[in-house]
């Protein structure tokens, strides 16, 4: 493990013995064994099973719809369309956390192959399915379109007009614009356009990131009733508050009466958030006054939510003393038939289209486009790796051009503490020399490979990313001391496997000196839990993190004004240690249990506390796109690997990952490096096979014997995880999240390290043996 | 509806099935939720497992068909079960939806085996999916085992042979 | 419109429901079956699971070499001791296919009655000159493996027929390798196979006999002689030149037909160099006693 802190900043008061610890997961044994619940173990209610019928065409007016079979089908109860929706609920049916834009059930018109167009409610998942196989449908086929940069360019039109949500309230110009498949567009001048200095290089390309899914092995699952007046919901969500309030929009009822619970998510890396199965299980158990549960299988799910593809154009510029002085980036975002969260994904990337670097004029221009496809949402990295495609690819060209060494250029170029990024925010926590020097270091990047010049190629890549964390966001935590000297933590951020229950029950343990295993955290229950913004874009560690400290910090600070008035000694001189209370003056203790029943004089009580953590950007300037405080934090990673290249098969095999990301401060070392590996290998995917087919918009390798993930043979021969650490002067122990840093740089890592082994750059993902022998043998005619 | 016998973790019941049944839908319709569906083609190994001792994808098997067979699933492992131990030990499990799967491949993997290498072991896991790519942690995990049974082995050869000495 | 599911008790009630059913189809391991009733592309009537079908499971030695029941599973064919002593090509390809859960369930008849041109185990059938044995109420009667599959997704089982067992002779001396490439992610289905054998033939020289998978509609054969004293770079073009013209592949998402062919060739190569480097100089035609064989075998699996 690498601790570099050439910051300044000290981590702050760590000496309760749990921070930086390595303790278990708190369900290590139960996830093992099985014997955690997920959403779908839970035992409910009886409910009705959903299954909806889906469009078969990409682009269509629903002429009729005719339920008359479906119904006959033994055990159908009901079977409802989105016009009849539509008449009870009104525009409210049309949700989305950006653009009011996608309806649970197609309204009039049918956008993509796989679009929602009848629910089918049964007694039975059985009858359900017969039921949706029943319902015929009669389209008036409209012409479609599928390529992004045919929908920049005008008809047809996916939407007739823009209908921007009023979650986002920057997005409220856009309102009623019409005529255009461009739903937002970011802009980013920095400095002043000038020709290239003489003696200088530009190099410039076409990307092409391919539309992936997310695949959490755990399948979406929504169950939701109706409670007398009130709407209960169980889902697989990440993001319980943002539901409860959509949720409510949706019915017209008040926040109150929307109670939405999570569980412990079978992974999710963006697919499980926002409005996914919950409006239309909503919408069916509020109107038809029933219990309904929607299960979907792995081919639904894959039309459920994907990330979005994206073509970008970028070039850059290095003067003679090989300091990078231009950059441009014109990015298009391919969002699908609905916006989802897709502007701000267009614009979080656009800040960094130019990379992690000093540049002294960069231009990036990034769209976020409608096209006839299942609509795009959040993914793992947020739309940052897709722009670190192209910048690192560029900047690896650039130095390789410029006959330097790639790790090389890119030091010399890289943005350090302090330094203002072009966007106009400074860096700060984000050490991406630190980063880079770790992973190069691990590959032992300065002494020369063997290079063999038969079949197997060698060669060496690195890259490095940069992302900003999601901003302005809120996280709130409750806290309950329990008598015994346990705690309880209330929080409403979602375990999906990065660790978070294990994470904030160290954050809180360390001020309270409370050993592993004592703080149990609640599953999210809005009707329990406080409001948390999301879980997502790793913000979790740095935001519900700090939430929780402020809580425990509070707890503390109640413990030890309780203890001065039980030892009558002033708040000053009492100190909370590992075993209890103790007077720094008169050596008096007190533990928690004395100390909780001398004050209540009852058995069995608690202590409240609670906090709210809040961050605050100034929103960027909408002629520059820049601001001096466009983000709270920023991550910093890198990757660089060691592969050979079988010049016959085309198949890449990678010998040695090195990855590494500035965590700030690692909680919990432990799940840091599992999730900057797990995080690798999924990037690794993307970078050789992971990749959603389309054909004419319809999905061609939508099950899981068609479509690619990594197995235990993909995996590299070694990977070497490092934690880098520069405390954040804000996080709760200085720590930041991780998720998604090792994802971001990974693609580029692999493409450079394929250019440094056959000499080909390739600029279209992913690296297929056949993109790769087609390349080859380019080549040799 | 057919009443098929059925030994899951040891117990023994009569269930009534019906013809198109999935081993997997009647296994978690009996509380056993560490069976789960991942892909439904036999793709991930979410499914799984073991009848008689061989591993299934329940997502491709028909209930009638497992009339008499003995399932076991992991959660009826027993609590001081070894490979379970050296998964929570390795840290073997991120969001952990695919783990039991994963440790019941094990289990059939090192009764077959006991002397596995790291080859043999990615060879047995290569149909089961861990998207949060937790494979290193899971093959070590099963390395410990082979390496922990070895060591038992010994030690009760040891210990036995010095019963035999001494008497 | 659900099938009706049959589990008769014998044999002649199996065929008899093959012969006198709507439109039956047999279930054998399932796991083909599951996925295109889940796929909605399955339109039988009727399905005869022959799990309780005495006998079809047996697997067992014979004078030439070893018989399979339908039933037996991929994965007995990969890990029985008779199967790895008298064809370990056979052994080696079974253990390739999809995954030991699948391996488990799936059944040597139904996997080549699936007829999927890109199955693993018909190259190893195919160079090992497999008999399959068709029954219906009519009697047995028995087909070559080489004339099985006879189109795209078809195979020589009659309507009223089914598998009952394949024959496999003994594996003949002489070196033998499967390659199976798959061009996304390492565990997925193949892109090309090749399983080649290399043996003595008749004139005293060799043949190399190589069968294909996934590289045309069918699995497909060819064998070339190549003389005993060829270098390995020569039998492996006699080898290319044989099995380029059987090469037609079927684009897909795993690749193009220029990919596929290209992956072919180097299957093909890769299996012919290795089995030829497995080929003892002294490799004798003439037929053995089996035991001599085994031991044979046996020795140089060791190394
Ligand atoms: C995830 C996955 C990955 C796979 N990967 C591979 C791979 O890499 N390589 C490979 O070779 N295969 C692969 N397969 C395919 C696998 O080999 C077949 O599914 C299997 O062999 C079919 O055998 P079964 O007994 O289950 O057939 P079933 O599903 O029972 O039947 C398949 C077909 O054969 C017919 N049939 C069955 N038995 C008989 C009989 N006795 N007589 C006449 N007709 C019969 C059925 O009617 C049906 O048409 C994969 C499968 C899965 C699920
Ligand atoms: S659900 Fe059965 S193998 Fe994936
Ligand atoms: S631990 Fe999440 S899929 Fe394996």
């Amino acid at each position: 493990m690498t601790v570099d802190s050439h910051s300044g900043v000290s981590a702050v008061g760590t000496d309760g013995g749990a921070v930086g610890e390595r303790w278990a997961r708190v369900d290590a044994r139960a996830k093992v064994r099985g014997e955690l619940r997920y959403a779908a173990d839970e035992a409910l209610r009886s409910c009705l099973d959903v299954v909806v019928t889906r469009s078969t065409r990409p682009h269509a007016v629903i002429e009729s719809i005719d339920a008359t079979r479906a119904t006959q089908v033994d055990g159908v109860v009901d079977v409802v369309t989105g016009a009849e929706l539509h008449a009870i609920l009104g525009d409210a049916i049309f949700t989305g956390p950006a653009f009011a834009d996608q309806p649970c059930l197609a309204v009039g018109k049918v956008r993509y192959v796989g679009e929602p167009v009848a629910a089918v409610i049964a007694r039975g998942h059985a009858a359900a399915r017969a039921g949706a196989e029943e319902v015929a449908v009669d389209y008036r086929e409209l012409e479609p379109i599928h390529d992004v940069d045919a929908a920049v360019l005008g008809a047809p039109f996916v939407h007739d007009e823009l209908r921007p949500s009023v979650v986002f309230g920057d997005l409220a110009h856009l309102h009623g614009i019409r005529d255009t498949n461009v739903n937002y567009e970011y802009v980013l001048r920095h400095g002043e356009p000038a020709a290239p200095p003489p003696g200088s290089t530009t190099v410039q390309h076409e990307f092409w990131c391919p539309p992936t899914h997310h695949v959490p092995i755990e399948l979406p699952f929504t169950a939701a009733w109706r409670d007398g007046e009130r709407l209960e919901i169980l889902s697989t969500t990440q993001t319980p508050s943002y539901v409860r309030q959509s949720v409510a929009d949706l019915l017209g009822i008040p926040l109150g009466k929307v109670r939405v619970r999570s569980a412990p998510l079978g992974g999710s890396f963006g697919a499980k958030m926002y409005d996914r199965l919950e409006p239309l299980a909503a919408a069916l158990a509020w109107t038809r006054r029933t219990a309904v549960r929607i299960a979907v299988t792995r081919e639904e799910a894959f039309l459920l939510t994907t990330r979005h593809g994206a073509a970008v154009t970028g070039s850059m510029t290095a003067d003679a003393d090989g300091t990078i002085v231009a950059a441009d980036a014109d990015v298009r975002y391919d969002t699908g038939a609905y916006a989802d969260v897709g502007p701000r994904i267009t614009a979080k990337s656009g800040m960094v289209a130019s990379g992690p670097y000093k540049i002294a004029q960069a231009h990036v221009r990034s769209r976020c486009v409608y096209t006839n496809k299942p609509s795009a949402g959040p993914f793992r990295g947020f739309g940052v790796p897709q722009v670190t495609w192209s910048h690192e690819s560029l900047v690896d060209e650039l130095a390789r051009v410029r006959g330097e060494d790639p790790a090389a250029f890119r030091r010399r170029n890289l943005l350090r503490e302090g330094d203002v990024s072009v966007v106009g925010t400074p860096m700060h926590s984000a050490d991406f020399v630190g980063c880079l020097d770790a992973v190069t270091a691990a590959l032992d990047w300065d002494s020369p490979i063997e290079r063999p010049t038969g079949r197997y190629r060698r060669g060496r890549g690195v890259a490095v990313g940069i992302k900003a964390v999601l901003t302005p966001t809120i996280s709130n935590a409750v806290l309950q001391l329990n008598q015994d000297a346990s705690a309880t933590l209330l929080i409403s951020t979602v375990d999906m496997g990065q660790g978070s229950d294990t994470i904030m029950a160290q954050i809180a343990a360390e001020s309270l000196c409370l050993p592993e295993g004592s703080v149990r955290v609640v599953t999210a229950d809005t009707d329990v839990t406080p409001y948390d913004t999301i879980t997502a874009g790793s913000r979790s560690t740095y935001h519900s993190g700090n939430a929780v400290r402020k809580a425990a910090d509070a707890m503390r600070d109640k413990l030890i004004d309780i203890a001065a008035a039980r030892f009558g000694v002033p708040a000053t001189d009492v100190k909370l240690t590992g075993d209890g209370l103790v007077s720094t003056q008169t050596q008096e203790t007190a533990s928690i249990p004395e100390l909780l029943h001398g004050h209540f004089g009852a058995r069995g009580t608690t202590l409240t506390s609670e906090a709210e953590f809040r961050t605050q950007w100034q929103p960027y300037d909408k002629q520059t796109g820049r601001s001096p405080q466009v983000t709270e934090h920023w991550f910093a990673g890198a990757a660089a690997a060691q592969l050979t290249v079988d010049t016959m098969t085309g198949r890449v095999h990678v010998e040695h990952l090195a990855i590494a990301g500035d965590v700030g401060r690692a909680i919990n070392p432990a799940l840091v490096e599992q999730q900057l590996t797990g995080a690798a290998v999924m990037g690794l995917g993307h970078a050789l096979f992971d990749q959603m087919v389309f054909d004419e918009g319809q999905i061609v390798n939508g099950t899981l014997l068609d479509y690619q993930l990594p197995s235990i043979h993909d995996v590299p021969d070694k990977i070497t995880p490092i934690v880098v650490e520069n405390p954040h002067r804000t996080g709760p122990y200085g720590a930041k999240g991780v998720g998604e840093t090792t994802i971001i740089p990974l693609a580029p890592a692999i493409a450079n390290a394929v250019r440094d082994a056959v000499g080909i750059r390739f600029t279209r993902l992913p690296l297929t043996s056949e993109r790769i022998l087609d390349a080859l043998s380019e080549e040799d005619s | 509806m057919t009443p098929i016998d059925l030994t899951v973790n040891g117990e023994r019941r009569t269930v009534p099935v019906g013809d198109d049944d999935l081993l997997l839908d009647v296994l978690r319709e009996l509380g056993h939720t560490s069976v789960r569906e991942g892909c439904g083609v036999g793709a991930c190994g979410a499914c799984t497992v073991l009848a008689d001792g061989h591993s299934v994808s329940s997502c491709l098997a028909r209930a009638v068909r497992y009339d008499g067979v003995a399932i076991t699933t992991a959660d009826g492992l027993p609590t001081d079960d070894d490979v379970v131990e050296e998964f929570v030990a390795a840290r073997a499990m991120q969001c952990g939806y695919c783990i039991p799967g994963f440790v019941l491949m094990g289990h059939e993997l090192l009764a077959e085996n006991p002397d596995a290498t790291a080859a043999e072991i990615d060879a047995h896991l290569e149909g089961n999916i861990c998207r949060c790519g937790t494979y290193l942690e899971i093959r070590t995990a099963l390395q410990n085992v082979v390496a922990r049974r070895r060591h038992d082995d010994m030690a009760r050869r040891r210990h036995d042979d010095m019963a035999k000495e001494s008497a | 419109m659900t099938a009706t599911l049959h589990r008769p008790r014998d044999l002649g009630a199996a065929l008899d429901l093959l012969a006198d059913a709507g439109d039956p189809m047999v279930y054998g391991g399932g796991t083909a079956v599951q996925i295109l009733l889940k796929q909605g592309v399955l339109f039988a009537s009727d399905l005869v699971d022959i799990a309780g079908v005495p006998g079809l499971a047996d697997l067992a030695a014979t004078p030439g070499g070893l018989r399979a029941g339908t039933m037996v599973t991929l994965r007995r064919m990969e890990t029985d001791p008779l199967v790895q002593d008298r064809a370990p090509l056979l052994a080696q390809v079974y253990g390739r296919v999809a995954n030991p859960r699948v391996r488990n369930t799936a059944s040597v008849g139904g996997n080549i009655a699936h007829g999927d041109y890109r199955l693993d185990p018909p190259t190893a059938l195919l160079v090992l000159d497999a008999r399959i044995e068709l029954s219906s109420s009519a009697g047995p009667r028995h087909v070559p493996i080489r004339e099985f599959f006879t189109g795209f997704q078809e195979t020589a089982v009659r309507r009223g027929e089914m598998v009952t067992a394949i024959d496999v002779p003994t594996q003949p001396l002489g070196g033998a390798a499967f390659t199976k490439l798959s061009s996304l992610a390492a565990n997925d289905w193949p892109a090309a196979s090749a399983a080649v054998l290399v043996t003595a033939s008749a004139t005293g020289g060799r043949e190399v006999r190589i069968g294909l998978g996934a590289l045309a509609p069918t699995p497909v054969y060819v064998a070339v002689p190549v003389p005993a004293d060829a270098s390995a770079d020569d039998a492996v073009d006699a080898a290319l030149a044989a099995a380029e013209p059987l090469i037609d592949p079927l684009p897909d998402v795993r690749g193009g037909v220029a990919h596929k062919r290209r992956l072919g060739r180097v299957a093909v190569a890769d299996a012919t160099r290795a089995a030829w480097a497995d080929t003892p100089r002294d490799t004798p035609r003439e037929e053995v006693p089996d035991d001599r064989r085994l031991t044979l075998r046996r020795l140089r699996r060791r190394h």
